[in-house]
């Protein structure tokens, strides 16, 4: 009973991992209807943001964050300025490309900039976790899964309760009805991404204790984020996090009670077996509407 | 024969690789040298140009090799196998390359070695996995000893050493790791014991739990490991404190590198590995290290140093032959006998294995300190 436990703890704390990343895809998804390739690589800026800030110049730790944070905030709407709005009107396909060469981009930009060694974060809290009986409870995970149920309850709250998230919804569903009922879908957008950007980054933040900082760290959770946005319904707040969860939990499982070599395969079946049967994803209805 | 005749043979000739390939006459020598510049591994391919830079350095200054120059031509393998093909064949493509530095990692070498076998000329390969010296392929050269010399220090270490019997081995599933495991087993059996666990999973997992509770539950009281990338072991290794696993630990050179003692900290401490470098393990490699250390600001470890001696071995059998003609160099490298390199002292056996014995290493309190070296005969 103690593993179970300890596996469903840490499938969920990878699962909330992999929820935070995929909140990122399904909001710049809802803003501007395009897949953004390169959300990984913001939750990586924001892990290299905290190592410059607190190692390279001695900020404390917590002083970082916010710094971190608005760094973000200025790299998505330079994103925005730069990747999305010179294709703003043309299809989905050549966007999509446009973020994957700024993924490539910004991965070797830091490559190239702070060079290749990975680099060990501190996790937020000075104690390791919690041990409960047999089961020990990471307070990195902890921290992760607290801070996934808060942001669930406040793009909820802003999408479907606030002025400024239904411009954006209505953005999102159609730009040329929003522009003509005056709404700044330009502005909109550009919030969206650096919104985005700020989640991305808060992402990498969380993780790099557990992950470490590396040039990779974005693509090593970006796919899996991708695959459970899927899962839960594209464009789907809570999908996301449903999706993100099960796919955590569905993989913690499978690699210890079935094959740990084959751990990766599990998240795809689900992924396969969604597409054939459901490929609009367990609360999918939004996105078959716009499809 | 007609000027235009005699320049269409010497471009023919060229093409062929005739035309560098046998110089011995003042200019250059390139070395081709395939390693990570991208790509998880990244870090370790700067180590690896920190490393072989510092031979070629050390070569030009006493006057170059037949009184060439070496020069070093590098292409990134991107840490894939894809990536490693693709760059050794950009620089196959460069008849005026001598010899070559392959990869560290076996999976990679693997990936080259149909290309290294059409190509035909000398390749110096760091990885690990005993059969890539031992399928038939003339052109590789290896400036590590392979895993099966280091499955049989693990076992050896760990059974007679620690005199611990319930063995788990927790290995990645490629080239390298799969390498390691079955001769970690094999090694293991010459001392009547089975694993009570065997345990692969795949590289760049974020997760390790069910791989250190399956090591928990199996009851096994040392962990014999094969970890390609530091940052899989340094999760494993947090992931196995948390989870509160004593059992001891005797792992791969993986375990005693710069990055992984920088990643894993004190979850390492404690810990036995296995190095195929150490710097007190002879003057040699403490001067190495000295030199090292103010160029790449970390420790020397096994990424450097075995292209240092990479290129001071192929710098010998150059100068040794007379030549860069790739027969002659290939022999003259066999011939190589009790040449003291900084991982060890050479002895080519006819598979191209030069080194045959590790040293045994343990962190104390992040520091990597030299217990003893192990030399097996055969």
């Amino acid at each position: 009973m103690a593993i179970f436990l300890q596996l469903l703890f840490t499938g969920i704390g990878i699962g909330a991992v992999y929820s935070l990343v995929a909140l990122g895809f399904v909001l710049i998804y809802r803003a501007t209807n395009v897949v953004n390739f390169a959300q990984g690589e913001f939750a990586m800026l924001g892990a290299y943001a905290m190592v410059v800030l607190t190692e390279d110049v001695g900020l404390p730790y917590w002083a970082a964050i916010p710094i971190s944070l608005v760094a973000m905030g200025v790299i998505g709407a330079l994103f925005n300025l730069g990747v999305y709005y010179p294709l703003r009107h043309r299809s989905f396909l050549p966007v999509v490309i446009s973020t994957i060469g700024a993924s490539i981009l910004l991965t070797n930009s830091v490559l190239v900039g702070y060079g290749p060694a990975p680099e060990s974060l501190p996790g937020m809290f000075e104690f390791p976790g919690f041990q409960v009986g047999e089961v020990f409870l990471d307070s990195q995970y902890l921290l992760i899964i607290a801070v996934t149920i808060l942001l669930v309850a406040f793009q909820y709250f802003f999408f479907e309760h606030t002025l400024l998230g239904k411009k954006m919804q209505a953005t999102s569903q159609d730009k040329e009805m929003a522009s003509l009922l005056g709404i700044p879908v330009a502005r909109m957008i550009m919030l969206t991404f650096i919104y985005s950007a700020i989640l991305g980054g808060l992402a990498g933040i969380l993780v790099a204790p557990i992950l470490f900082v590396s040039v990779g760290l974005g693509s090593q959770v970006a796919l899996k984020a991708f695959a459970a946005s899927i899962i839960g319904g594209f464009g789907d707040v809570t999908g996301a996090i449903v999706g993100g969860l099960s796919l955590g939990i569905i993989e913690t499982f499978g690699a210890a009670y079935i094959s740990v070599p084959y751990k990766d395969a599990f998240a795809f079946l689900v992924l396969f077996g969604f597409l054939l049967i459901r490929p609009q994803g367990i609360f999918g209805e939004k996105v078959a509407q716009k499809a | 024969m007609s000027t235009r005749h005699m320049t269409a043979c010497a471009l023919v000739a060229l093409a062929l690789g005739y035309g560098v390939a046998s110089q011995a006459s003042a200019g250059e020598i390139k070395i081709g040298m395939v390693t990570p510049i991208t790509g998880p591994a990244a870090e370790s391919g700067k180590y690896a140009q920190i490393g072989a830079n510092m031979a070629i350095d050390e070569i030009n200054a006493a006057g170059g090799v037949n009184g060439n120059k070496l020069t070093l031509v590098v292409e990134d393998d991107q840490t894939t196998n894809p990536g490693a093909v693709a760059a050794f064949s950009r620089l196959a493509s460069q008849s005026d390359i001598s010899v070559f530095l392959g990869s560290i990692r076996s999976t990679q070498v693997d990936a080259m070695s149909p290309d290294i076998v059409k190509l035909g000329k000398p390749v110096f390969i760091g990885g690990t996995a005993p059969q890539l010296t031992h399928q038939g392929n003339q052109w590789l050269f290896r400036c590590r000893p392979n895993d099966s010399y280091s499955a049989r220090v693990i076992a050896d270490f760990g059974v007679d050493t620690l005199g611990l019997k319930k063995w788990a081995v927790v290995h990645s599933t490629d080239a390298f790791g799969t390498g390691g495991m079955t001769a970690l087993v094999a090694a293991l059996k010459t001392h009547g014991l089975e694993p009570t666990l065997v345990q692969g999973y795949p590289n760049q997992s974020p997760d390790f739990s069910a791989v250190v509770l399956a090591v928990k539950s199996s009851g096994a009281d040392v962990i014999g490991s094969y970890f390609t990338f530091e940052n899989d072991l340094g999760i494993f290794a947090k992931q196995l404190k948390q989870f509160g696993v004593q059992a001891k630990w005797v792992g791969s050179p993986s375990i005693t590198t710069s990055t992984a003692l920088k990643l894993a900290g004190p979850s390492l401490y404690g810990t036995y590995g296995i190095a195929d470098f150490a710097a007190d393990s002879s003057p040699e490699a403490k001067a190495f290290d000295a030199k090292y250390q103010p160029i790449a600001h970390v420790p020397a470890d096994n990424f450097g140093s075995w292209t240092f001696d990479a290129v001071h071995i192929a710098a010998k059998a150059m100068a040794d032959a007379k030549t860069t003609e790739p027969a002659k160099v290939r022999a003259a490298i066999l011939a190589i006998k009790g040449y003291k390199g900084v991982e060890g002292t050479y002895n080519f056996d006819q598979n191209g294995d030069g080194l045959h014995g590790y040293n045994i290493v343990r962190n104390d309190g992040g520091k990597i300190v030299f217990d003893k070296h192990v030399e097996y005969n055969d």
